[in-house]
């Protein structure tokens, strides 16, 4: 193998059918995942959905139950942790009580044999801002400055592979953001993949080229951060990045590339090759920010673009940059809508009939869920 | 502590119900301490004075004894019985040694390892104690009685040739020889090592293991950067509960050794009680104490205080 083949693939992750299971709990489905060397991969999901199980199952500190684990290419699922070329930030950080900061961050260094240890831990240190207190006990030292010290004793070793597990959630929204512009940084650098488990989507879309969402156990989707907001294949996706509205739908056509369907009596129309899902049952998807709303009364007709007619306002939330709409339908399920405030039209208040119409380029398709029970309720 | 209290009350300012509780509960740590003060005063200190006092002075049994101020009983004391000092001493510190290669590796097994048996294993390492400690060496006389089993082993291993060598033992016996005696402290002392030594090894958060792991420490790394210092205090305490007693314990010398085994404790005892030579029995009580206390306090200040409070 040339070196240079050998750098490009020395960062890629790649799980093989890897599961886990304690006892009959199978907290990680059987998965299939690759993680190209050099990018930054978040895994997002709701709390126990099994992120921090597979993040130890790449590090070594979890034997899966069936499948593989390479890095590089390399079969490691039998190698212990400290003969894997990946290091963690862990959750709880479990940062050295008995050894000063300084010495926590050097750790990874002296056991590789390092002797020059105090140039890169000095530098490290500066960089996470933490520079002054390299004397100090982690017991002597704040939640968010204990998380700092995890994230530089896991980056000062300059892995193929590093681990975060909500390295990030204990420091304020300013000291956040700066840390997050500054993993990014170094990410780009130095050149390391990343894997970064969060719940936060904010962070995730910000910081990710690619984004796994994760929920019981599953991968349910795998795409770039606006891959994943604009086309989401599924209801949890839809509704975990970002909010949506759902509608049941009947399909009744196609034409030319379009779905025509049939949502509670009006016709509208959603692009084929937007539709996850096949049947005549679809789910038609369609985010708060790509409705227009209109007064009832200074409604034109909207070409053939998807309309609803009869619907009511019941709550409108000022929120500055936007305002909040909720509208209730003819067939009383209730829809968001983001309205930029450019032109606040005062007619659109609590109790006004409004038009809500939005370009079917925009629309996505999901299959129902495989118990159709919520939707014949609805029916 | 005390540093804390001023400032909590100047910082309520000058509002009177702030100042209130701290006047209103300063009787309470004196009630707390106080029977733990009687107690201490009428068990150590009263009888320690006396006996300070009963080592200046001087007479005999017929003529009864008189304070004097009879300093050089201490210089007397110490000339004729430093060998049994530093047989105490040694003695103790062997044993020590000991109780530490033994109880490390159960108390690290019984906090890493047993799993849910961990209850099962401490009762196990205490129970000995439900028996008398005399009835207890007395069966190590049989254990380690000559043509034994465990002596005829120990021969045919020629393990007993070594310790010749080493002057812990003499010919083909163990018992009624410095090995013995030793035995016999170790084997009296070790839940005092194990307990402590458990304790500080349990309280260690198993994802430090993991995350020294991480960074490249294999088992035995792990085991020198991490386990073992973060065991510190358990180690020094687990020491001092079983040197401080066993250079003072008499017992095991007296049953399982020789006249030339003895140790400070079994001169104290002769001296009390069969020759009755009040004031060099108390000097000789005075000069281990003093001994103890300045060995220990090196110690401490070597290992450093700081886990240990
Ligand atoms: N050692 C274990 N034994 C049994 N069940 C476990 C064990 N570790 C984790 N689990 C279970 O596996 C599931 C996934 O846990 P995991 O820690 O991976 O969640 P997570 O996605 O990281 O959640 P969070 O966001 O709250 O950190 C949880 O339901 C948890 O209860
Ligand atoms: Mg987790």
């Amino acid at each position: 193998m040339s070196e240079q083949q050998r750098a490009g693939a020395s960062g890629d992750v790649n799980l093989v059918g890897l599961s886990k299971s304690f006892g009959s709990n199978t907290v990680v489905q059987p998965t299939d995942l690759t993680i190209p060397a050099g990018s930054f991969f978040a895994v997002l999901g709701a709390s126990g959905c099994g992120k921090t199980t597979t993040l130890r199952m790449i590090a070594g500190l979890e034997e899966p139950t069936t499948g593989q684990v390479l890095i590089g290419g390399q079969d490691v699922t039998g190698l212990p942790p400290y003969k894997r070329p990946v290091n963690t930030v862990f959750q709880n950080y479990a940062l050295f009580p008995h050894l000063s900061v300084a010495e926590n961050v050097a750790f990874g260094l002296r056991r590789k044999g390092r002797k020059d240890v105090d140039g890169p831990v000095k530098e490290m240190l500066e960089l996470v801002e933490l520079g002054h207190l390299g004397g100090r006990k982690p017991a002597q030292l704040s939640g968010g400055q204990q998380q700092r010290v995890a994230v530089a004793r896991a980056l000062i070793n300059h892995p193929q592979v590093l681990l975060l597990d909500e390295p990030l959630g204990a420091l304020d929204l300013k000291l956040r953001r700066q840390m997050q512009l500054e993993l990014k940084r170094i990410q780009t650098e130095v050149g390391i993949t990343f894997v970064h488990v969060t719940h936060d989507q904010e962070e995730a879309m910000t910081m990710a080229d690619t984004i796994a969402v994760m929920n019981g156990g599953v991968v349910e989707q795998l795409g770039s951060p606006a891959d994943l907001y604009e086309s989401p294949r599924t209801k949890f996706v839809a509704n975990f990045l970002g909010q949506s509205n759902l509608l049941d739908t009947r399909i009744t056509g196609t034409s030319g590339g379009y779905l025509l369907m049939d949502v509670h009596g009006t016709r509208m129309a959603l692009p084929v090759d937007r539709t996850a899902a096949q049947g005549d049952q679809v789910v038609m998807g369609i985010r708060p920010e790509k409705i227009a709303i209109q007064h009832a009364s200074a409604a034109d007709s909207n070409g053939n673009r998807n309309r609803i007619d009869g619907g009511v306002i019941v709550d409108s939330s000022f929120i500055g940059v936007s305002t909040q709409y909720t509208v209730r339908m003819p067939w009383a399920q209730e829809i968001t809508v983001f309205e930029q405030n450019m032109e606040r039209d005062h007619r659109l208040v609590p109790g006004a009939p409004v038009v809500l119409h939005w370009n079917p380029d925009h629309g996505f398709g999901l299959a129902p869920e495989p118990a159709t029970a919520s939707a014949a309720v609805k029916a | 502590m005390n540093a804390l209290a001023p400032t909590g009350g100047g910082g309520g300012g000058g509002t009177d119900d702030l100042k209130e509780p701290p006047k209103r509960g300063r009787w309470v740590p004196y009630a707390l301490l106080a029977p733990g003060m009687i107690w201490l005063v009428v068990f150590f200190l009263i009888p320690m004075l006396v006996q300070g006092g009963t080592s200046l002075q001087t007479g005999g049994l017929e003529k009864g004894y008189e304070f004097t101020w009879h300093f050089s009983t201490y210089w007397d004391a110490l000339q004729t019985y430093y060998p049994q000092f530093l047989r105490s001493f040694g003695y103790a510190a062997a044993a020590t040694v000991m109780c530490l290669v033994i109880g490390y590796p159960l108390a690290y097994a019984i906090a890493f390892k047993a799993g849910k048996w961990r209850g099962l294993w401490l009762v196990l390492v205490i129970a000995p104690f439900f028996t008398s400690f005399l009835v207890r060496t007395l069966a190590w006389k049989t254990i380690l009685a000559d043509n034994g089993i465990v002596v005829d082993v120990l021969n045919t291993l020629h393990f007993t040739d070594v310790t010749a060598l080493l002057g812990l033992t003499e010919g083909d016996r163990v018992l009624a020889t410095p090995l013995a005696v030793i035995c016999g402290l170790t084997y009296n002392f070790l839940p005092f090592m194990v307990l402590p030594l458990y304790a500080s090894l349990e309280r260690i958060d198993p994802r430090l293991h993991e995350a020294a792991n991480d960074l490249y420490a294999d088992p035995k790394t792990t085991f020198r950067k991490v386990t073992f210092p973060l065991s510190l205090p358990g180690v020094v305490s687990g020491t001092l509960l079983t040197f401080i007693p066993a250079s003072g314990d008499y017992v095991n010398a007296a049953w399982l050794g020789s006249p030339d085994t003895g140790m400070a404790g079994n001169v104290i005892q002769t001296q009390f009680l069969r020759v009755l030579d009040y004031p060099t029995a108390a000097a000789l009580s005075f000069i281990l104490m003093l001994l103890i206390v300045l060995m220990v306090s090196a110690y401490i200040r070597k290992a450093g205080t700081e886990e240990l409070v």
